[in-house]
């Protein structure tokens, strides 16, 4: 096998509660990925919640201070940079280090309550990267289509980033860094599904807000941006959503029945990660890759290819 | 009178009367129409001072009013009233009875992160937007909204474990504080694919940080402490 070009050193996995939890096929479908690509990371352990887009409303520096606690934690395992796979967890550590570098006498602060937790203050020394540019930056989609043994040829499929994946490019510095994505127009992920073999129809809603944040306390709006995404999807033919965003992913999935009944029954359409797609077309079985346990059923469109 | 039908909605607050003297003589035609003052009185200094010295907010003072935050906004498509560019114009002026009346909007950001990207001028606008609700959810100017029960409730699910929030205890908590999300069918529809692939188990138990005993006072120093941006 050949020596695979690695940019970012050591990779530290911050998993989130996404990847514990309700993503847990995403992640155990990285893993399988990340085998078969030979490219490392190591998981984070012991972390503690980032706080996501609600704590730091409340407090500003419990919003802080929780994703901080994580960057020095992956300080200490010698890591160079944290993979997030939830673009809300790569998006409050980017905040945190955002704030923390622009602020110097706040930065003191945070690393002396960090001290009094009893972590080692952090030297601002990481690169906060999300799994779809870890993946695209070190083995590219040469590297992706050298490994697929089950080309889906045919299927088409719409990807949906999130609005945190590269946004805002002050925080996760898309647009300024040769190796980030375009912050309006990602495309990484568009090659990476390319190299499987399937079709990546025009997406408009790439971006789009799911309403996540507010999925509890505005279901309205929630459900409105929501419909949006998938008629998007619909309109442009796609068979599948390919999500990176367990965020985006447990919501539209949650509200599938509601969206239905409220917008019209043709928008129901499978959602699956886009490790998960990877891992199939590698081979690996739809039990293995948890497709089986997507709410919305990916394998009735998959099945084809079985 | 002859104002055309084009302009009215244009023209707020105008004054017609029918007859109008000035200096002694009578005015006629289109002379007997006036625009209600509008200079505003009443600035508030604090409140811009105020933001200007919060970390989230410290970037309001960047503003110059271009709109693209606004042109671009999520939330404007769905709420009228929604607009970052007033939000912050009228926090500036520190007009806090318009901002009083924009309280069913002002809440209602979904942090999408556009204005914050796009801003020609460097301002974090969610931030700041956040920052001016927060600034009037502190001086008790606002009723809470449910964007804020559901931020308190997932920092104190964060505070019980500090590891990964459960699912299943910040579901409970956003149902006992009335934000009603599933049916019974939906949950029973659910529960079939995560049975089948035991993801089940993994959704019962928060992790617990190691030492949370010993870092949730710190933390909960940390959140008493006033932080500028400096």
């Amino acid at each position: 096998m050949t020596e695979i070009a690695n940019p970012y050193g050591k990779v530290a996995l911050y998993p989130g509660c996404a990847l514990d939890g309700l993503g847990k096929s995403y992640d155990v479908s990285l893993q399988l990925v990340a085998r078969d690509l030979g490219i490392n990371y190591e998981k984070i352990e012991d972390y503690n919640c980032c706080g996501a887009l609600e704590v730091k409303n409340v407090n500003t520096m419990a919003g802080l201070l929780l994703p901080a606690r994580n960057l020095s934690l992956a300080r200490q395992m010698g890591a160079n940079a944290v993979m997030s796979a939830c673009p809300g967890c790569h998006y409050s550590l980017s905040r945190t280090q955002y704030f923390m570098t622009r602020y110097p006498k706040l930065r003191e602060k945070v690393n002396s309550y960090l001290e009094k937790m009893g972590e080692k203050q952090y030297d601002m020394q990481l690169l906060m990267i999300h799994a779809v540019e870890f993946i695209y930056n070190t083995v590219g989609p040469e590297g992706v289509k050298a490994r697929v043994k089950r080309p889906l040829q045919g299927l088409k499929v719409a990807p949906y980033y999130g609005c945190l994946y590269s946004r805002p490019k002050a925080y996760t510095l898309t647009g300024y860094m040769k190796m980030k994505d375009d912050p309006e127009r990602p495309v990484f992920m568009d090659e990476l599904l390319r190299a499987l073999g399937a079709e990546v129809v025009p997406f408009e809603s790439k971006t789009m807000c799911c309403g996540g944040p507010h999925v509890y306390s505005d279901v309205t709006t929630s459900l409105h941006l929501e419909a949006r995404i998938l008629k998007d999807a619909k309109r442009n033919g796609a068979e599948l959503l390919i999500t990176d965003c367990p965020l985006g992913h447990v919501a539209i999935e949650t509200n599938m029945n509601k969206i239905a009944e409220k917008y019209g029954e043709d928008l129901r359409m499978p959602l699956v990660y886009f490790t998960q797609l990877l891992a199939f077309a590698f081979g690996h079985s739809p039990e293995e890759a948890l497709l089986t346990a997507n709410l919305s059923n990916p394998m009735s469109v998959l099945k084809r290819y079985l | 009178m002859p104002i055309p039908n084009l302009e009215k909605p244009i023209i707020k607050g105008l004054i017609q009367k029918d007859k109008v003297i000035v200096d002694g003589v009578e005015l006629d035609g289109t002379w007997n129409a006036f625009m209600i003052e509008r200079t505003q009185t009443g600035y508030d200094q604090s409140v811009w001072d105020e933001i200007a010295n919060t970390v989230e907010g410290a970037t309001i003072s960047l503003c110059w009013q271009c709109g693209t935050c606004t042109s671009g906004c999520t939330m404007r498509e769905y709420d009228p009233n929604y607009s970052p560019r007033r939000f912050i114009d009228l926090a500036r002026k520190g007009d806090k009875q318009s901002l009083i009346e924009l309280q069913d909007s002002i809440w209602r950001c979904v942090s999408c992160q556009k204005c914050t990207h796009r801003c020609p001028k460097g301002v974090l606008v969610e931030e700041v937007v956040h920052s001016i609700h927060n600034y009037l959810l502190k001086h008790g100017l606002v009723k809470t909204d449910p964007g804020t029960v559901f931020d308190e409730l997932f920092l104190e699910t964060v505070m019980k474990n500090g590891g990964r929030i459960s699912e299943l205890l910040l579901g409970g908590a956003s149902a006992k504080a009335g934000f009603v999300t599933m049916s019974l069918r939906d949950l029973l529809i659910m529960m079939g694919p995560l049975l089948k692939s035991g993801l089940i188990k993994d959704l019962m138990k928060p992790s617990r940080v190691k030492e949370w005993d010993r870092i949730k006072p710190v933390l909960e120093e940390a959140m008493k402490e006033e932080v500028t941006p400096e």
